[in-house]
This record gives structure tokens, sequence and C-alpha cells, in this order.
């Protein structure tokens, strides 16, 4: 890797042309449209989310980051704490298999970008951590964040715009309407994605990770996983 | 335990049977041994004062022995009323030794209007333990809108976190988002905690990345809660 790239890296992460497999999430707007979500209401679940599960994402990924740059040179870098914060924060099998899934398209980028870096050799500590679940999206973020040299409010920022546009633009496939308005959702949900990247870089180890609960997320995401048709993984 | 105001129920194995402990009355609650002919030993959680007010701290402590069995039960269940710009407490510490298993009823936890409550439910599993939970979060009594709660779990199995969650309805308009409860009153749940239960997947069942399992029923009126979870509760064990 090249040093500098920090700023850049932000705005990669953040990018959903990114090939890591993004654009076939919905963030379970899918499964809460199928549920009677309108249009009107997008906003709103975007901002349902940013202050529950992508503030647990968040959080996650500035502690695998840390998790990555703490280390002294030579110990091991160890995920595993953080890997199993998050899979006892994500009651959900569908949207931990989710998570995975984002996860593994990640570490296959980290991988390509820099295979010889200890953050990325050490993912597989994540999934030893839970077994059966492969290293989950934000420990990878985390540990992509570290690779690229990002800060921890850019680290935890790209995970909350990234949820928060996986929304907007899922809702433009299931909710076909106007672009502009989608970026007016984004916007108004400025406040509560800064407030998120305060909390989730304050959090002080996996056992204070948020754990900020939206039963109806998880409901949705059960039902969209038996659902037959489908335009999103989840 | 030495932690004064908290009710005690403390049971342990011994000659094959589970035997009360220690049964120490609370500032809320007082336990009783209910006599019935044959299962586990059941204890019944009476009240000792209509809770919860401004400024009440519930609490209850559990200490299941290892090997033995528990049916605890909470046949008022918890009614928060109007705090008037103060709020309360109300805490549970569960813990359970290797191979112990408990089962534990509230039927229901309601947050009447301008009440302002923290719950917190804490349960320690040691290996091979196990606890069949049965919970209903309440907003509101009939025709209210409910007030201010946050709930908080935490369940570690073997020193390892199992389950945690963090329900914050303390602001009406947060928690009637869509994804958080959007307009439903009632959150209930089975938990079953230290073995996965029997049974197919399901859309309102949530498998727990460790051994254990949520079945939830998010909506308007609890006797609708009950008509899934009664099945569940005794698909799952309970008694």
């Amino acid at each position: 890797m090249t040093d500098d790239t920090g700023a850049l890296g932000a705005l990669l992460l953040a990018d959903a042309r990114l090939p890591t497999g993004g654009h076939a999430h919905s963030a379970t707007l899918e499964g809460a449209t199928a549920a009677g979500l309108t249009a009107d209401r997008v906003g709103e679940y975007v901002r349902a989310r940013l202050a529950t599960t992508a503030r647990t994402e968040a959080a996650a990924a500035v502690l695998a980051l840390r998790a990555a740059g703490a280390a002294p040179a030579g110990a091991p870098i160890d995920y595993g704490p953080v890997q199993a914060a998050v899979a006892a924060r994500t009651p959900s099998r569908p949207l931990r298999e989710a998570s995975a899934g984002l996860g593994r398209g990640l570490a296959r980028l980290a991988r390509r970008i820099a295979p010889d870096a200890p953050a990325v050799a050490a993912l597989d500590t994540a999934a030893a951590a839970t077994p059966g679940l492969r290293p989950l999206r934000p420990v990878v973020l985390g540990a992509l964040g570290a690779v690229l040299g990002l800060t921890e409010g850019q680290t935890a920022r790209a995970v909350l715009y990234d949820d928060a546009q996986t929304v907007t633009a899922a809702a433009l496939k299931l909710h076909p309407g106007d672009p502009l308005t989608a970026v007016r959702w984004v916007l108004d949900a400025a406040p509560d994605i800064e407030e998120s990247v305060r909390r989730a870089t304050a959090v002080r180890g996996p056992r204070d990770l948020p754990a900020g609960s939206a039963p109806l997320i998880d409901a949705w995401a059960g039902a969209h996983a038996h659902a037959t048709r489908r335009l999103f993984v989840a | 335990m030495g932690d004064a105001g908290a009710a005690l129920v403390a049971v342990r194995r011994a000659g094959g049977r589970t035997h009360p402990h220690r049964l120490e009355t609370g500032r809320f609650l007082r336990p009783r041994v209910m006599h019935r002919p044959d299962g586990p030993l059941r204890v019944a959680l009476a009240s000792v004062r209509a809770s919860l007010c401004a400024g009440d701290d519930l609490r209850l402590r559990v200490d299941v022995g290892p090997g033995a069995e528990l049916d605890l039960v909470d046949p008022n269940g918890t009614v928060a009323y109007n705090a008037r710009g103060g709020s309360a407490a109300w805490s549970a510490h569960v813990t359970l030794g290797a191979g112990a298993r408990m089962t534990w009823r509230e039927p229901s936890f309601v947050v009447g209007g301008g009440a302002d409550v923290l719950r917190s439910v804490e349960v320690d599993l040691a290996a091979g333990a196990e606890l069949l939970w049965r919970e209903a979060l309440v907003l509101g009594r009939s025709g209210e809108r409910g007030g201010a709660l946050r709930s908080l779990t935490r369940v570690e199995l073997a020193g390892a976190e199992l389950h945690v969650e963090d329900l914050d309805l303390r602001s009406a308009a947060d928690r009637e988002r869509p994804g958080v409860l959007g307009p439903a009153r009632v959150l209930a749940q089975v938990a079953l905690y230290g073995r996965v239960p029997p049974g197919p997947p399901d859309p309102a069942r949530l498998d727990l990345a460790g051994p254990g399992a949520l079945w939830r029923s998010v909506t308007d009126r609890s006797h609708r809660a009950d008509a899934v979870l009664d099945p569940v509760w005794r698909a799952w064990g309970g008694r």
C-alpha cells in the first residue's frame, strides 16, 4: 500500500460502485416494503436504522480499526471480540448472514489491495470467534479502514453513509420516484449520522458496543428471508 | 448477596430435588413457594406494594444452583405509573449454575402514560444451563400512548455474550419510526437461552448466533401476542 490513502479510501468505501456486492442489498427496505412501508416513510426508516443497527455497525468498525492498529508490531491482531459482540447484538440469522455476505465481498477486496497487511491476514480471527459465521461487514470494513489509513470518524461515517445510501438506492427500485428526493433523505439524516459517528467513536470496547434494537427490522428481515419473490438478497 | 431492598430467590439442588435456599422479601416483591404435587420447584413473586412510581428502584435477584430447576412466576406483572417528571428503575439479575434450568414468566410490564422506566435484565448462565423466559412489554394502559421505557438485556453463557440488546423506547417519535415499533404498543417474546429450541425456521423466530432463540410478537394488543406465544412457550418447554 502507498501512504496518504486515507481521504481517498473514505470515498472509496462509501462508493456504491465499489465491486463488493452491496448493490444486491436493500438494508431490509424490501422486507419493510412488503410489510407496507410507503415511499413517504423511507426517510424515517433511514433515521431509525442510523440510531440502531447502523450505529452498532459503525462502532464495531471503529473497534476493528482499533484492533488492527493497536496491536504492537509482531503481536497478533484479534478481531474475535468485536465479531462476537456484533453477533450477540444481531439476533436475526438472515441479518447476520447478509452481513457476512457483504463482509466476504469486502474481504476479497482487502486481500487484493493489501494481501500482506497484518490487518487483512488477521480476518480469520473473526470467523474463529463465531463458528459458522464468516467475518461480518463492520469487522472487514474496520480492517480495510486500517489498511487505507482512515480515521475512526471516517470509518464510522462510511458505514453510516453506506447504510443510508443502501436504503435510498433500493428505494428507487422498490418505490420508483424522483432520485433527487432520495438525496434529500440522506441530507436530512445528517444530524443522525453525525450523532452516531460521535457515539461510534466514543465506544470503549466490545462489551460497550451499542446494541440499539429495532424489532421490526428483525421481523421484516425474517419474513424477507422466507419470501419467494425477491429483488434483493436482504 | 448484600443487596438491600432486593428480593432474592436462591434455590439449590440436594438429594435429587431442588429446595429453596434463601427467599428474601424485597421492598417490592415477596417470593413464596407454590406447593404442587409434582414438577420442579415453583416460586411466585407477590407484590408488597403497588409499583412502580417515581423514585422506585425494584431489584430482583435469582440464583439457581448447579443442576437445580426452578419455575419462577410473576402472577401480577408490573405497572409503571405516571412519574410526573421523575423516573423509576426495575432490574433483575439471574444466575444459573452449571446444568441448571429455569423458566421465568412475566405476564406483562406495562409502562403507563407519563412513566419513565429503566428496565434491566442481566442473565449469567454457566455451561449447560438453560433459561426459558417470557416477557411482554406494553406501552400504555388501554387508550394510552404509554410512557418512556428503556429496556436493557444482557445474557452471557459461560462468560461470553449470547444476547445483548438496548431497546430504547424513551421517545415516542423515535420508537414509532418504521423498523423500531411503528404503531405497535406491545413487544412480547419467548426467549430460550442455552439451548437451540426444536422446530423449523419461521419468520418470527430469531435464532441467535450462539445456542438460543427468540420468538417475537410486535403487535397492538396483548392478547394477540399471547395467541402467538402460548404455543411457542409450550413447544420450547414452558410449563
